[in-house]
């Protein structure tokens, strides 16, 4: 007997199998291209590298040893010095500050 | 890999390069997918990575040969040994040494000796994801919801593709294939993604985080050193924590996924707002929720059968949905309790009514429906069976101490945290449409210096999310 290959020409609406899109047609009726995409990776990206400086050296530490690892972690170290001496990395500071004073709050004392 | 790191952030640089350079070249971007997909799962132990693939090549091959055969009984048997794989694959990885505990045990009570040894093989990470993601495919196609995937591309992106790989949401066959099938040519909802990232991470980075390591972790670690009081704000504190967790690690998923051109379902809507039990699973894990209901209650019968049947149904799976958690006793509670109270709801229902509710009975609703959920969480969340009997043993005890461990802060978070369950539905909608006006780069800058600060609010190091480990 020969097998019968079922085609299906296009996929039938499965019977209550899915649920709603998670972002609503509405919205995705206006946006943007994969270039776009990149491209607001990129800004983001430098903006995070200028903003939060601090943790790169903690980020790079954890790359091992070996000389490649020996240069970007010196060179996230640098980074970091350039972005405090612009003072770029006091917002992160005081955010860092606020927060270490509303964990050490007790109902006893004020923050 | 976690998504709020800066090792992700420069993955996915790369993966947005890729397609930005591939342009209209769908199958190329698939096949890049395809291999950032493996590379970001291999960064957990490359080994796995054949079992993932293996999982792909069984859901392939039998696609195929349901596709290709005639016979409804034919079709049956593929079916089942298929699934049958799929099980096996999981029940060795997630569920041999659970069983060689329970044997031991049991025997142990019986007074025989002899004790089977433990294999101790390391879970894989995202298996119990994948393996719902075969199962489905095989299932749809059985059925004819779905067309046979003639692409082995398509299903190795489908089985793989990483936003989704590690922790859901559990896409189906019929709502991601069809769109392998051809590239989107609706433009990338760039806005509402950027406010589900930066939303995501502030949940987990900030409020589940330090909930986790500032109230919950050392109270059900040790629930005997304290009292009732912070017992009771622990187990909000879980409530809350797992719900940020969970959602936030959804909430990137479907706005990477978007980023890359893909739409996935929503898997959250504010679960603690439920006034039902019924309606809180319809809100809560919503990809999971409706596998179980398509691919085990009803198959079961359902309603279909009678109201004892019905129970027997109800509890049947979400027994089953508890042990999907994870290999143990209190997920088997925790399943049990929810499974009870479905069909127990489902009993009172016509003493209940199906009016609508006044506003004071709609609070009530809400605060029994939250109080049950909070305490089947106790189960959930503590190391074994025998620590949430001491916890909720705790909860009576030392009321006239007050609060010992838990500051304003932290009370602070779960209100915050309880806050975003009732915000009107149509606020995201608003937001994403009022940054939409923001051209991309201005988006990036703003979404680069919000997780920034996000990233300053949180604690050092980010601990992995609580679905990983299912």
């Amino acid at each position: 007997m020969v097998a019968v290959e079922r085609e299906l020409s296009e996929t039938p609406a499965p019977a209550a199998a899915t649920t709603a899109d998670a972002i609503p047609l509405k919205l995705r009726r206006r946006g943007g291209s994969p270039r776009q995409v990149l491209a607001l990776t990129v800004v983001g990206t430098l903006a995070l590298g200028l903003f939060a400086s601090r943790d790169l050296p903690s980020w790079t530490d954890r790359l091992g040893d070996g000389p490649v690892a020996e240069r970007v972690q010196a060179l996230a170290a640098e980074w970091d010095r350039a972005m405090a001496a612009l003072g770029l990395v006091e917002p992160h500071e005081a955010l860092r500050s606020a927060i270490r004073h509303l964990l050490d709050w007790r109902w006893d004392s004020p923050p | 890999m976690l998504f709020p790191t800066l090792g992700f952030l420069l993955f996915f640089l790369v993966v947005a390069a890729a397609m930005a350079l591939l342009g209209t070249r769908f199958a190329a971007k698939k096949a890049v997918l395809v291999v950032a997909s493996y590379y970001f799962y291999a960064q957990w132990d490359w080994r796995f990575c054949f079992l993932l693939a293996g999982s792909s090549i069984v859901s392939y091959l039998a696609g195929r040969l349901i596709g290709a055969t005639a016979e409804r009984r034919h079709q049956r048997i593929i079916l089942g040994s298929a699934v049958t794989l799929h099980l096996g694959l999981l029940g060795v990885f997630k569920y041999l040494d659970f069983f060689v505990l329970s044997a031991n045990n049991l025997a142990r009570l019986l007074g025989l000796e002899h004790e089977l040894p433990f294999i101790e093989i390391l879970l894989p990470v995202g298996i119990s994801f994948f393996t719902f993601h075969g199962i489905s495919y095989i299932t749809d196609v059985y059925r004819g919801d779905v067309s046979v995937c003639r692409d082995p591309l398509d299903m190795l992106l489908y089985m793989s593709f990483f936003p989704q790989l590690v922790a859901g949401p559990i896409v189906r066959a019929a709502y991601f294939l069809p769109q392998l099938a051809r590239p989107s040519t609706e433009p990338i909802p760039i806005a509402a993604a950027l406010l589900l990232i930066t939303g995501g991470l502030f949940k987990k980075v900030v409020i589940a985080n330090y909930l986790a390591t500032g109230l919950v972790d050392p109270v059900f670690a040790a629930p005997t050193s304290y009292g009732g009081p912070d017992l009771l704000l622990a187990t909000y504190g879980y409530a809350v924590q797992i719900y940020c967790d969970f959602s936030a690690y959804s909430d990137m998923a479907i706005a990477l996924a978007a980023l890359l051109g893909f739409r996935f379902p929503a898997n959250f809507d504010q679960p603690y707002r439920a006034q039902r039990l019924r309606e809180f699973w319809r809100r809560w894990h919503i990809s999971l929720s409706t596998w179980l209901r398509d691919y085990l209650y009803k198959p079961l019968g359902g309603n279909r059968h009678g109201r004892l049947k019905t129970y027997r149904n109800l509890l049947l799976t979400m027994l089953l949905g508890g042990i999907w958690h994870g290999a143990g006793w209190k997920f088997v509670m925790w399943g049990a309790l929810h499974g009870g109270g479905l069909a127990a709801e489902r009993l009172i229902e016509p003493w209940l009514g199906r009016r609508s509710l006044t506003p004071a009975g709609k609070f009530v609703a809400t605060l029994v429906v939250f109080h049950f959920v909070c305490f089947a969480w106790i189960f959930f969340r503590a190391e074994d069976f025998a620590m949430a009997r001491l916890y909720i043993a705790g909860l009576g005890a030392g009321w006239g101490d007050g609060l010992q461990l838990a500051g304003p802060f932290m009370v602070a978070l779960i209100a915050i945290g309880m806050a975003g369950q009732f915000t009107p539905d149509a606020l995201f909608e608003r937001l994403a449409a009022g940054f939409a006006r923001v051209p991309s780069w201005g988006l990036g800058a703003m979404a680069g210096i919000a997780v920034a600060l996000i990233n300053a609010l949180g604690p050092e190091g980010v601990a992995p999310f609580i679905y990983f480990r299912f």
